[in-house]
């Protein structure tokens, strides 16, 4: 038996709660005790990972107590908690050991938690009695009101009536939910506080997504294709920027780069839509932003795949590699104050500025319009999408086990701009078969990736190695320590390399072959079917 | 999850009384804490106001006729349940004869409600029958309140012999002195002394103190009416003992 659920019923403005109070009363014997105030943060990742699994968590304070709350698992039974003894978890690692660290460390992953909305309510808690003056149903009312963490006033959001059910005593439960609906006309609330919290604020649950999905029609002319693609690539780098700032977790900086990343591929890949004068302005700028958070970046995937490193080696020299993460540790701080600087100088802002200026500004439908900007965007994401997997299918095909590292890079390059193509234009698709085709693609691109990066992080371990040395005197095991390490990331990528051909056959088989020719092979006619 | 009984071969030594405060204590702790009552005259049921009642009565439970967990009453603390006990626990004995492997029958009811508790008290009658050597076989500890006699310490002895005649090695046995009445000159004296001689005996006891008798006039856990004084103190102090005894 699962336990019951609570109860949760808005309460209209027109009702006052002291006239629910007296009807209860009048038929019940109902204890009041002490009324208290309660502040709740709800918590979850910057991009809703716990929402999106139907998880929720937060912090309750009453009484200068604190707790950590969790809704979502049915085996906790509802609003499970456990004292919290010091400020609010930043990681998952951060909670203590037990059923809710278990349970959101998976989807958490290395995501920060944060508060998403706060909420203050003012609780008055009613218990109805039995004959032996036992405790068989507590009442809560609250009046809730709830504001951005932290700052300024709390806006009114609702006064709610709860009713907890105690184990084992269903009755009165139901007899006051009767009473509730036939006398007041209340029913079950739909939302729950977190809801009508960031309502009252202007947000809503899950209003950041990394995932793209547009839902333009295949006749929209492709400049404005281009710009509805843009503007949310550009949404996605502003809303980032402030997380990313404060280094609240690595994954602001990463959804960052991807999304300067995934434009700059937009604006050479959709072709034909802007004039060159307008591309030129802004291509160059863009890979600056790439050069920049690049250094940070490398940090942080040293830092997050530490442990992994760490387990790769045998038992006795891991130890040896702790002045690399104290390298580390120090140098991503390092790295991240020089990023900071660089986001806040005139000459990154302006960059955004101009870029929302262009890409908001109405098309000037007299002007001289670049040969594709009026083509119906579904015909130009066949032409595009076509084109570069003939392109790619062209290079791989040329490709053996003698051929040089560079022709493996170059592919991939172009395999990324493939992937992001048939990202943005997924929608227009039938989504069975460009998702198997994506997730083909992404198999050759994992090897690829492999291939490069792991060749890439040797290097860099070898460069760190060097500056380690030069900054103070570093233990000769360490030196060793991480030459192994080096060792394993080039076997690894020589098992890349051998996999290649095996990878790349799969991708290029003819059952796939005919279905990107029968997706995409359309160029004139374009769209769904 | 783990289980804790509280249990001495003799009667009125404080074995309700402590598996009733612990429970609060632990329960406050945010442990999803559950009494069971299993004494037919249900003392712990009647200081959380519920009814010595259960549906079916221990015919229908010990048999799986019925889960335990459709008979479980939820208290007036948070985190804090009872199954609470019924007049027929008196013929347990009986009717755990009957079933297949009887000493392991509690263990077997009880594993189920492994998800929803951190925590089970039993509180046990007193005696020694199949029903405590169901109780030892399904627990991690047992905790012997004793109050500090010669007699006691007989009988305490007869409880590891009969531990150690029937290889229940595993059971981590956790007695300390309750009812300790520094009026008398006999438990002093066995207050200096049996430390010496009796490792696992817990450092805490708990006081002989008119606040502990008054739970049966408010019909409520001693912490619920009474924030401080010895009694109260002791009792946090052997919860915490407990609480690192069993890793919790
Ligand atoms: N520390 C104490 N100081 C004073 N009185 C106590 C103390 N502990 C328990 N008592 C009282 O002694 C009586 C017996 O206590 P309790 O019921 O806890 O013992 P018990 O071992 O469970 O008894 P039984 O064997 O009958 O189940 C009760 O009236 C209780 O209020
Ligand atoms: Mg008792």
């Amino acid at each position: 038996m699962i336990k019951q659920q609570e109860e949760r019923f808005s309460i209209p403005d027109v009702i006052h709660p002291d006239e629910i109070v007296v009807a209860i009363q009048n038929s019940r014997s109902l204890l009041e005790d002490p009324s208290t105030i309660v502040v709740r943060t709800f918590l979850d990742s910057f991009d809703w990972r716990l929402y999106s699994r139907g998880l929720s968590l937060w912090t309750e304070r009453r009484d200068g107590v604190s707790r950590l709350c969790q809704n979502g698992i049915p085996e906790l039974g509802p609003n499970a908690w456990i004292t919290l003894p010091g400020a609010a978890p930043r990681f998952s690692d951060d909670i203590p050991p037990g059923q809710i660290q278990e349970s959101v460390a998976q989807p958490l992953g290395v995501r920060a938690l944060m508060s998403q909305v706060e909420t203050e309510s003012q609780v008055r808690s009613l218990r109805l009695l039995d004959s032996a003056e036992k405790t068989v149903l507590r009442i809560l009312l609250e009046q809730n009101g709830s504001r951005v963490s932290g700052t300024g006033q709390y806006r009114f959001c609702g006064n709610t009536i709860r009713l907890l059910p105690v184990r084992g005593y269903p009755k009165p439960l139901s007899r006051i939910r009767k009473l509730l609906r036939s006398k007041f006309g209340l029913s079950v609330a739909k939302d729950d506080l977190q809801d009508e919290a960031l309502q009252a604020i202007g947000r809503e649950a899950g209003d950041y997504s990394f995932k793209l999905s547009f839902n333009f029609d295949p006749m929209l002319r492709s400049d404005l294709a281009a710009r509805q693609i843009h503007l949310y690539l550009l949404g996605i780098i502003e809303r980032n920027i402030p997380g990313m700032k404060a280094d609240l977790d690595s994954e602001f900086l990463h959804d960052l780069r991807v999304a300067v990343r995934r434009t700059r591929s937009a604006l050479t890949q959709i072709k034909g839509v802007f004039s060159d004068f307008e591309l030129d302005r802004f291509k160059s700028r863009l890979a600056w932003v790439g050069q920049v958070t690049g250094p940070t970046r490398d940090m942080d995937v040293f830092l997050l795949g530490f442990g992994q490193y760490r387990e790769s080696l045998p038992q006795k020299f891991r130890d040896d590699l702790n002045p690399l993460h104290d390298f580390l540790t120090k140098h991503q701080k390092m790295e991240q104050q020089i990023l900071v600087q660089k986001i806040n100088s005139p000459h990154f802002r302006k960059l955004l500025k101009e870029w929302r200026l262009f890409l908001e500004t109405t098309v000037d439908e007299q002007a001289d319009t670049p040969p594709d900007a009026t083509t119906p965007i579904g015909q130009l994401a066949n032409r595009r999408i076509h084109k570069m997997y003939r392109r790619v299918l062209k290079h791989g095909s040329a490709i053996n086990d003698e051929s040089p590292a560079e022709s493996l890079h170059d592919l991939r390059k172009e395999c990324k701009k493939l992937r992001y193509l048939m990202e943005f234009f997924q929608h227009l698709y039938p989504n069975k078969k460009i998702s198997r085709l994506i997730r083909v693609l992404k198999e050759l691109l994992d090897n690829l990736g492999n291939f490069q990066d792991l060749e890439v992080q040797a290097d860099q371990l070898r460069e760190y190695a060097r500056q380690m040395v030069e900054e103070r005197e570093t233990p000769h095991d360490t030196l060793l320590a991480m030459g192994m390490l080096v060792d394993g990331l080039l076997r690894r990528q020589q098992q890349a390399h051998l996999e290649f051909s095996e990878r790349f056959a799969s991708f290029s088989r003819p059952r796939n072959q005919r279905m990107f020719r029968a997706l995409f092979a359309s160029g004139s006619k374009g769209g769904k079917r | 999850m783990r289980i804790l009984g509280v249990y001495n071969i003799k009667g009125g030594v404080g074995k309700t009384a402590t598996a009733v405060n612990l429970a609060y204590l632990a329960s406050r702790e945010g442990l999803r804490t559950l009494v069971w009552d299993l004494d037919p005259q249900g003392a712990a049921s009647f200081y959380f106001r519920i009814k010595p009642k259960v549906k079916g009565g221990s015919k229908k439970m010990l048999r799986g006729k019925i889960d335990l967990d459709d008979l479980i009453k939820g208290t007036d603390f948070e985190n804090l349940d009872l199954l609470p006990a019924d007049f027929s626990y008196r013929n347990m004995d009986l009717l755990l004869d009957e079933v297949k492997k009887p000493a392991l029958r509690l263990l077997k009811l009880l594993r189920p409600l492994s998800y929803e508790y951190d925590l089970i008290f039993l509180d046990c009658p007193p005696s020694i029958s199949l029903v405590s050597e169901n109780i030892f076989q399904a627990t991690d500890a047992l905790l012997v309140p004793t109050i500090p006699t010669t007699l006691s310490l007989r009988t305490y002895r007869q409880l590891l012999d009969f531990v150690a005649n029937n290889k229940l090695d595993s059971l981590k046995i956790m007695p300390f002195f309750s009812m300790v009445d520094r009026r008398k000159r006999m438990h002093i004296e066995m207050l200096e002394q049996l430390p010496k001689h009796y490792d696992e005996l817990l450092t805490t006891h708990i006081p002989y103190a008119s606040d502990v008798e008054r739970m049966g006039v408010f019909r409520q856990p001693l912490l619920e009416y009474a924030s401080k004084g010895p009694a109260v103190t002791a009792y946090e102090a052997l919860w915490a003992e407990v609480r690192a005894g069993i890793s919790l």
